[in-house]
């Protein structure tokens, strides 16, 4: 009793709500690619379930994290990025601990939100690389950080040098390539500037098949580019939705937009 | 006639001697009566009272000054500067702390002890670093983000418990206080309101600290 009463008092004593004082689990991504990479090995069909925007939403979170244990389907999922809203420290403890209750493995990305203030610091702290890759079945995940309005020239968005490093990459049995990011191209927060060199340089990746992308909070399926790649938006948290992607065999996969 | 000029001479310098003397006593007072009023003015400034905090959103620990004012000294205002490492972050801060007190009851319990069962006020953070913003700067679409990252609102309650020197021991200080305070910001209230799934212990923090009272 006494020992919960001081647990609780401990948890209550913060130093500044930016403090960038992390506590509990830490780089959640590269832990959860380790299980993503093992467990997916050698299966013929992959199925993930994509989320974004959670920002503020835990109840939400909580619901959909909740409803996800209930089906055993799923390989992993993916949160396209937005953790926190103001960027405050406990905003990405809060929403780790929702998301670590999921059976499943999950990585985030990086949202414009994530960046606010200090939080690019503690989102790799508790996350990870902003910019990050993994590979699952026969696919190569690469996970981009778009949100160029937050950083300056000092600080490449997107990031170019680790876009060539990925298509470079010799994976074994890599047949084709998902793209996933937070900001879509042409949105506001993107580097628009550099949209088509973009393009172009995912679509070096062995067969990108679609890209991922989260920050409009709205369900979007638009070919952005005329070019057949088509970038799949998923609405935030809030509409209680979510999609479904499933990764069949020959290069095709199925999508779904899943209520809960 | 030399003698009557002489006299009127003589009379005239006194007369000078006297006006200029009193003049001058009458300046030198007036000046000293300012100088005093001038100084009793700014005395009113001089803090009645030191603290040192732990925690409560204003850095590791935060020192400051304040003024104890009102009827039954039951308002305090207080101006701390907050040191805050760096932890995962790119550097160390400092804040500045406006913080206004008000204590509506004070219980004596013996005249070693007194007791302050509740406090209540706010205060107002802002944190030097230039990550951080009061709006968002210009190359965001208008409204990008609406709220300051620099600046935050805080309430609070708390209690303290004061000890009382006896007059005869009074070295640097009248008494010391311990205090504590639960408080919460403006931020954390708006998170708080939409999630139920939030815990009391997740947006109240706790903080400790100590006053002392020179005089």
């Amino acid at each position: 009793m006494v020992f919960s009463v001081c647990l609780a008092g401990c948890e209550m004593i913060e130093y500044h709500p930016y403090d960038g004082r992390v506590s509990g689990e830490k780089h959640i991504n590269s832990k959860n690619i380790i299980r993503i990479e093992e467990e997916c090995k050698d299966k013929e069909i992959i199925r993930f379930a994509f989320i974004g925007d959670t920002q503020r939403r835990n109840d939400e979170t909580l619901d959909f994290v909740n409803h996800l244990n209930k089906r055993n389907d799923i390989d992993f999922v993916m949160h396209g990025g937005d953790v926190a809203d103001f960027g405050l420290t406990k905003e990405y403890i809060w929403m780790r601990d929702i998301l670590n209750k999921l059976n499943v493995p999950y990585v985030v990305l990086l949202g414009n939100h994530d960046c606010l203030a200090n939080g690019k610091g503690v989102f790799e702290e508790v996350f990870g690389e902003v910019n990050f890759s993994f590979f699952a079945g026969s696919t190569q995940f690469v996970c981009l950080n778009t949100n160029a309005l937050e950083f300056d020239y000092s600080h490449p968005v997107p990031d170019f040098r680790f876009i060539e490093g990925e298509v470079g990459k010799e994976l074994e049995g890599h047949k084709n390539t998902i793209v996933a990011m937070h900001a879509p191209p042409f949105d506001e927060q993107f580097n628009n500037n550099v949209a088509n060199v973009f393009q172009y340089s995912i679509t070096r990746f062995k067969n990108l098949q679609f890209c991922l992308n989260a920050h409009q909070h709205r369900l979007s399926t638009s070919d952005l580019f005329n070019d057949g790649i088509i970038y799949y938006g998923v609405p935030d948290i809030s509409k209680r939705q979510y999609f479904i992607f499933t990764l069949l065999a020959d290069n095709k996969y199925e999508y779904e937009l899943v209520d809960f | 006639m030399n003698t009557n000029l002489w006299i009127s001479k003589n009379k005239i310098s006194l007369l000078i001697l006297f006006l200029v003397f009193s003049l001058n006593t009458l300046g030198q007072t007036k000046y000293e009566e300012r100088v005093d009023k001038y100084k009793s003015r700014w005395e009113n400034l001089i803090p009645t009272h030191q603290k040192i905090q732990y925690a409560g959103g204003m850095g590791l620990f935060s020192l400051g000054v304040g003024w104890d004012y009102g009827k039954n000294n039951q308002w305090e205002t207080d101006a701390f500067l907050g040191f805050l490492p760096r932890y995962n972050t790119k550097r160390g801060k400092v804040t500045f702390t406006l913080k206004q007190n008000f204590i509506p009851w004070k219980k004596r319990i013996n005249h070693r002890i007194s007791l302050e069962p509740l406090t209540t006020g706010m205060y107002v953070n802002t944190i030097f670093d230039n990550k951080f913003w009061m709006s968002n700067p210009d190359k965001y679409p208008n409204n990008y983000y609406t709220f300051s990252t620099k600046m935050r609102f805080w309430i609070f309650v708390g209690q303290r418990i004061t000890f009382h020197f006896p007059e005869e021991k009074l070295r640097r200080m009248k008494e010391v206080t311990f205090f504590y305070e639960l408080s919460s910001c403006d931020l954390y209230i708006v998170n708080a309101v939409g999630n139920s799934s939030l815990k009391p212990t997740d947006y109240l923090k706790l903080s400790f600290g100590l006053k002392f009272q020179i005089f």
